[in-house]
């Protein structure tokens, strides 16, 4: 972690361990666009190191929480919030947070996989550069450390020159997660990752995610109940900007304990 | 727990290809308690028409078995079903084996039950009045709480097995001492205690549907409870 990162307010401690359950906490959450009320007063605790997914039809609020995350609503003009989110016990809305440093230290992934029109290198180290980070070795580290995390490595260690444009979309797709796990964040956002991928590149990224929430904090937006029971620990189904459940994955794709849950997961909806 | 989904699946061939799978069990459910009902009076009219009818008829209940196979891995491919739906397909496949299993004891009881025929008829075979009764009635009773997904009749059902393992029992005891006070009755004394033995193989598929009927209905694994 870089300086700056150590003395964010929001910054892990030294003596933070994996397991905890209530590493992001959502408080009585209330969302507006505008006057329209898009999320309702959302309580939850995602735990550290697990894959939480948020599922739900269009329109039900959960990428709108899943962008409070990192703030990145408030590029919409027109929002407010009421309530709170904290991260490991601090608010995110917290005056003393920097949101460019509360971005770096949340990765995000979108739908559409967006590799900048540079090199694959030059993509994976883009984060570092504008944080000040020009040392050779230090980036040569981390390319290889994040190809490899973002199981890319073998298929593009001989072409790290050559623009991302021309990599495959499961590639991108990959190569937008290395670039986004490069500034070491804690959590990483994920929106619909795979929708625009072939079955192959899916399986491939869904191995990813289960070989990175070793050292991140997941939470993927799906609109894939497979790829939600595949792939995740906890599951939170959320309906007209409410959360109707939150529970084990297990236990919301085998016996949901809420008759909208089961209406939607065995597509029995609308 | 939420028990039935009251509304149709939005892809209505689901809901199709559900329904059509729910209909084969209890299509294979009649031909099996047919069958059973068939071999019983085999036994006690002592008509061998009877048992040879449930002899003929079992191969259609074979080709109904691999059928709701066939169509249970058909939705799970084709539809991925989660919670209520999936349970309902798994349960279905193993409901449809064990009517398989009980169909197969029918035909056992028609070919003892013609072996009986062919001697003279003894008045043990009355003794197996309460174990078909039993028998019949917790099959009877598991192809309704099937087709009404009504779990709680199915947990009455498994209470009943005891009896019949009971009753089972108690007659072979009698049998095996009649056996060896008249000898020469000694081949329709073993045909009837193998027909007992086939009453209560009958009980204990019945309580395996009946468990199945629970898993799909409320999600409880009600299975070996007392082991536990």
């Amino acid at each position: 972690m870089t300086t700056k990162a150590s003395q964010d307010p929001l910054a892990l401690s030294n003596d933070f361990v994996s397991g905890e359950t209530n590493f992001i906490k959502v408080d009585n959450f209330k969302f507006f666009y505008g006057k329209k009320e898009a999320l309702h007063g959302i309580n939850l605790e995602i735990p550290s190191r697990k894959v939480t997914a948020f599922i739900g039809p269009s329109g039900c609020g959960k990428s709108t929480l899943l962008r409070n995350f990192n703030r990145m609503n408030e590029l919409i003009p027109g929002v407010r919030h009421e309530g709170d989110i904290t991260i490991h016990g601090m608010s995110i809305y917290d005056p003393s947070v920097e949101i460019i440093a509360l971005r770096r230290r949340i990765g995000m992934v979108f739908q559409k996989s967006n590799p900048f029109p540079m090199s694959i290198y030059e993509n994976i180290v883009y984060p570092l550069r504008i944080a000040g980070q020009n040392n050779r070795s230090i980036l040569d580290e981390t390319v290889e450390r994040c190809l490899r995390s973002a199981a890319l490595w073998d298929e593009a260690k001989d072409r790290l020159n050559d623009s991302a444009l021309g990599l495959s979309g499961g590639q991108m797709q990959r190569l937008c997660i290395a670039r986004a796990v490069a500034s070491r964040p804690e959590i990483l956002l994920m929106d619909e990752p795979c929708s625009a991928l072939d079955p192959i590149a899916t399986a491939k990224v869904e191995e990813l995610i289960i070989e990175l929430k070793r050292d991140f904090t997941i939470v993927i937006v799906t609109h894939n109940m497979q790829q939600a029971s595949r792939v995740s620990e906890l599951t939170a189904f959320f309906y007209l900007g409410n959360l109707i459940e939150f529970d084990d994955t297990r236990k919301i794709f085998n016996n949901p304990s809420m008759k909208q849950t089961e209406e939607y997961i065995t597509g029995r909806f609308g | 727990m939420y028990k039935e989904p009251a509304k149709p699946h939005t892809l209505s061939n689901f809901t199709t290809a559900l329904d059509h799978l729910r209909s084969s069990v209890l299509r294979m459910s009649s031909l099996a308690q047919l069958n059973l009902k068939n071999s019983i009076k085999g036994l006690l009219e002592r008509d061998d028409d009877w048992c040879n009818n449930c002899i003929a008829e079992d191969e259609e209940i074979d080709l109904l078995e691999m059928q709701i196979d066939h169509e249970g891995i058909e939705v799970m491919s084709r539809f991925h079903p989660f919670a209520s739906d999936l349970r309902e397909v798994i349960s279905s496949i193993k409901i449809g084996a064990n009517i398989e299993r009980i169909a197969d004891q029918a035909v056992n009881i028609a070919r003892r039950a013609r072996k009986l025929n062919e001697q003279p008829e003894l008045p043990e075979l009355h003794l197996l009045d309460n174990p078909i009764r039993l028998s019949l009635g917790m099959f009877d009773d598991a192809v309704s709480a099937f087709a009404e997904r009504n779990a709680a009749l199915a947990i009455e059902i498994k209470s009943r097995d005891k009896e019949l393992d009971l009753l089972n029992k108690k007659l072979t005891d009698i049998l095996i001492n009649k056996m060896q006070d008249d000898s020469a009755n000694l081949p329709s004394y073993l045909n009837l205690i193998f027909i007992s033995r086939c009453l209560e193989r009958i009980g204990d598929h019945a309580c395996n549907i009946a468990e199945d009927i629970v898993f799909a209905v409320r999600a409880e694994d009600i299975r070996h409870l007392g082991k536990q």
